[in-house]
């Protein structure tokens, strides 16, 4: 797909204005705390581009936090399936990448329905990163700062106007009753998009080799008293999990109402907490916490490739922003891959 | 748009019977509304509203009779729960999930089976239909150990299974004054088995700790590590690959699993003794 149109900025908020008659606008907007959130938006203008990473990540409107599943009563079961029509402005592209990782995850041999038909009725408009923040390093994973697929619309801020791209029959639609605010792309368009590209490629501070760090540990260059100290400096907050744009487990509890009426919930769930894969008869598999700590690293980095291809991160730097004990993936893949670099240099 | 399908929807089943089988284990006669297929080895989630969901291993035989059998040990809240089930009662079931007992390279050969405890209850629908095409095996043993003689479970397909010339031994831990037979652990007995271990497939399930020692005698007895099969038990919310708690060295127990050769689990390190 991935056709070409321009948009001059001037015309940008009235085509969101527009937008939004038909579906609920999300977008990221500051919070209480100047953090960026993402939420419905009630005055354009209020929409935050340029700004740090959103915290959660956009998956939670795939996936909440929290979800009634469904409603159980002497009538039955109702499903409480969520699926009203969204539009997610002000994506990122690594984000974006998540989202196309999730989509092959909840779906697969069995489709998980909640997600998916969420998933089918979301449409999102990513940016393009002019501007990477000093923890993104998506530039070494392929999914950022800027995408060539995947997306439905992205947009690429080229000063006065964005290039904006149609990566889906999602994006199409959204794009094909207003075309009149559109232009042709020209050659120049793309030529500013390209610089565009490139300036921002030279900005990272972060280069991570996950690579380098997957076939360390495949080749047995990482040992147990590495990972004991890792273990050692987490909190257990579950902070990195939430954030995550990649985690996905969940808990499922009942919340009744009366003996006959309820509903059951997931909740979001992290495999670092120690009751996550306890068992009856007081059995914890995973009782010490090298065995959680290692569990989240080698899904990311080594089971998450052999499933999907793919590594289980997308370089988002959440979890560096939001890691207490600093073991967040950019920290420890780096100390993985520079370890013995370092060794060699002397100090240590 | 094509309907999705409603994965985490427990369907309607009846609790049609009850029967104490020992102090600790009841075994359920259930009827779903929408009856479906299964195979030996799969395992459904058991819902009961406003108190959770857990994992059983279907104890019945497919097409025998149109109900499901669940054979349940009270261990915590859930199962407890269960245990305070009546008949007539509504429960709700998701499944059937996991993957099955593979029997098909066993043909030809001398067949053990090994259990413990409530262990049995998922070796049966298997046992019976190896037995069903008994003339396509060869040897078939069955070495089943329980805490002391009134706990043993199913004796009425025990001594089915012996008119139908299968070997099997029988062991308790504790005896009480009328039983004759053996006492210790079964891996005390599995040199009673008369099968050719180079040449025989084993399939065995019980208490973790009891399948780790089995199938490593019984690998030192000659038996491939491939021909070995168990079914692990994990945590598990959804039975559907989704929920991660049973996620296990890049495995889903749920739905890679739950039956795995003593050879993956091996090759994975999968946590069979947690
Ligand atoms: C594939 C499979 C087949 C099983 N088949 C049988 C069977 O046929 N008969 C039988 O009696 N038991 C079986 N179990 C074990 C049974 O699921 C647990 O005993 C049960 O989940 C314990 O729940 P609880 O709420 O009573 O225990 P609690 O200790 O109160 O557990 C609380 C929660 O932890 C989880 N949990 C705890 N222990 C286990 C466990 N061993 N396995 C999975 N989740 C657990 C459950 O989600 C439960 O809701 C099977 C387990 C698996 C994985
Ligand atoms: S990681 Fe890449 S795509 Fe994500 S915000 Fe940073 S620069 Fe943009
Ligand atoms: S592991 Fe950290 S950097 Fe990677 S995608 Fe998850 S939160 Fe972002
Ligand atoms: S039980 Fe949820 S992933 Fe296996």
């Amino acid at each position: 797909m991935n056709k070409g149109m321009v948009l001059e900025k001037s015309k940008l908020s009235y085509w969101l204005r527009q937008l939004r008659k038909e579906m609920s606008l999300i977008g990221p907007m500051r919070g209480e705390n100047s953090d960026i959130v993402f939420k419905t938006v009630e005055n354009i203008h209020e929409i935050v581009l340029d700004c740090p990473a959103s915290i959660p990540s956009p998956k939670e409107f795939l996936f909440p936090q929290k979800e009634k599943m469904f409603r159980y009563s002497k009538d039955g079961v109702e499903n409480l399936r969520g699926n009203k029509g969204r539009l997610i402005f002000g994506v990122r592209s690594c984000d974006i990448s998540a989202i196309t990782l999730l989509d092959r995850f909840y779906g697969g041999k069995f489709v998980d329905d909640y997600y998916m038909s969420r998933r089918n009725n979301t449409i999102f408009i990513s940016i393009g990163c002019n501007n990477p923040d000093i923890t993104c390093f998506c530039i070494g994973l392929g999914s950022g700062p800027f995408l060539s697929s995947g997306f439905d619309i992205q947009l690429s801020d080229l000063g006065d106007r964005y290039l904006v791209e149609i990566g889906s029959k999602h994006g199409l639609e959204i794009i094909k009753d207003f075309i009149h605010l559109f232009s042709r792309p020209k050659k120049l368009d793309y030529d500013d998009q390209y610089e565009a590209i490139l300036s921002s490629q030279a900005r990272f501070e972060k280069r991570i080799n996950l690579e380098n760090a997957r076939q360390k540990i495949l080749s047995g260059q990482v040992n147990d008293s590495f990972w004991e100290v890792v273990a050692q400096r987490c909190f257990e907050c579950g902070g990195c999990v939430y954030e995550c744009p990649l985690c996905t487990c969940f808990n499922v509890i009942d919340r009744p109402y009366s003996p006959t009426d309820g509903v059951r919930l997931r909740v979001w769930d992290t495999c670092l907490f120690k009751g996550f894969t306890k068992m009856a008869g007081n059995i914890w598999p995973a009782e010490k916490k090298i065995m959680r700590t290692k569990r989240w690293y080698f899904h990311k980095l080594i089971y998450y490739p052999e499933q999907f291809g793919k590594f289980g991160c997308v370089g988002c730097g959440r979890c560096t922003i939001t890691c207490p004990g600093r073991i967040d993936m950019a920290t420890i893949a780096s100390k993985i891959d520079m370890g013995d670099r370092r060794r060699k240099g002397g100090g240590g | 748009m094509s309907r999705i399908a409603e994965i985490y929807l427990p369907s309607k089943a009846k609790v049609i019977d009850v029967i104490e089988m020992t102090p600790d284990s009841k075994l359920f006669m259930v009827m779903p509304e929408m009856p479906f297929k299964y195979k030996p080895g799969q395992f459904v989630m058991f819902s009961l509203w406003g108190v959770g969901e857990v994992p059983i291993s279907i104890a019945s035989t497919f097409g025998v009779q149109k109900h499901i059998e669940l054979c349940v040990r009270r261990v915590g809240h859930v199962t407890s729960a269960i245990h305070r089930l009546k008949t007539g009662d509504d429960i709700g079931i998701r499944g059937p999930f996991g993957n099955a007992f593979p029997i098909t390279n066993a043909r030809g050969k001398d067949t053990l089976f090994v259990a413990g405890g409530v262990g049995i209850a998922p070796l049966r629908y298997l046992i019976n239909e190896v037995i069903k095409n008994k003339k396509d095996f060869r040897r078939i043993e069955l070495i089943y150990g329980s805490r002391n003689p009134s706990e043993i479970l199913f004796m009425d397909d025990i001594n089915s299974w012996q008119k139908k010339g299968i070997n099997v031994v029988l062991t308790v831990d504790r005896k009480d004054k009328d039983w004759r037979g053996n006492t210790g652990i079964v891996t005390e007995h599995l040199n009673k088995a008369k099968v050719s271990f180079k040449d025989a497939h084993a399939f065995i399930c019980g208490p973790s700790v009891m399948i780790k020692a089995v199938m490593q005698d019984i690998s030192q007895l000659g038996m491939y590590e491939e021909n070995i099969f168990t079914t692990l038990e994990s945590h598990m919310k959804c039975g559907v690959g989704k929920c991660g708690h049973c996620y296990a060295d890049g495995k889903y127990i749920c739905i890679d699993g739950p039956v795995f050769s003593y050879r993956e689990i091996r090759q994975y390190n999968l946590n069979c003794t947690p």
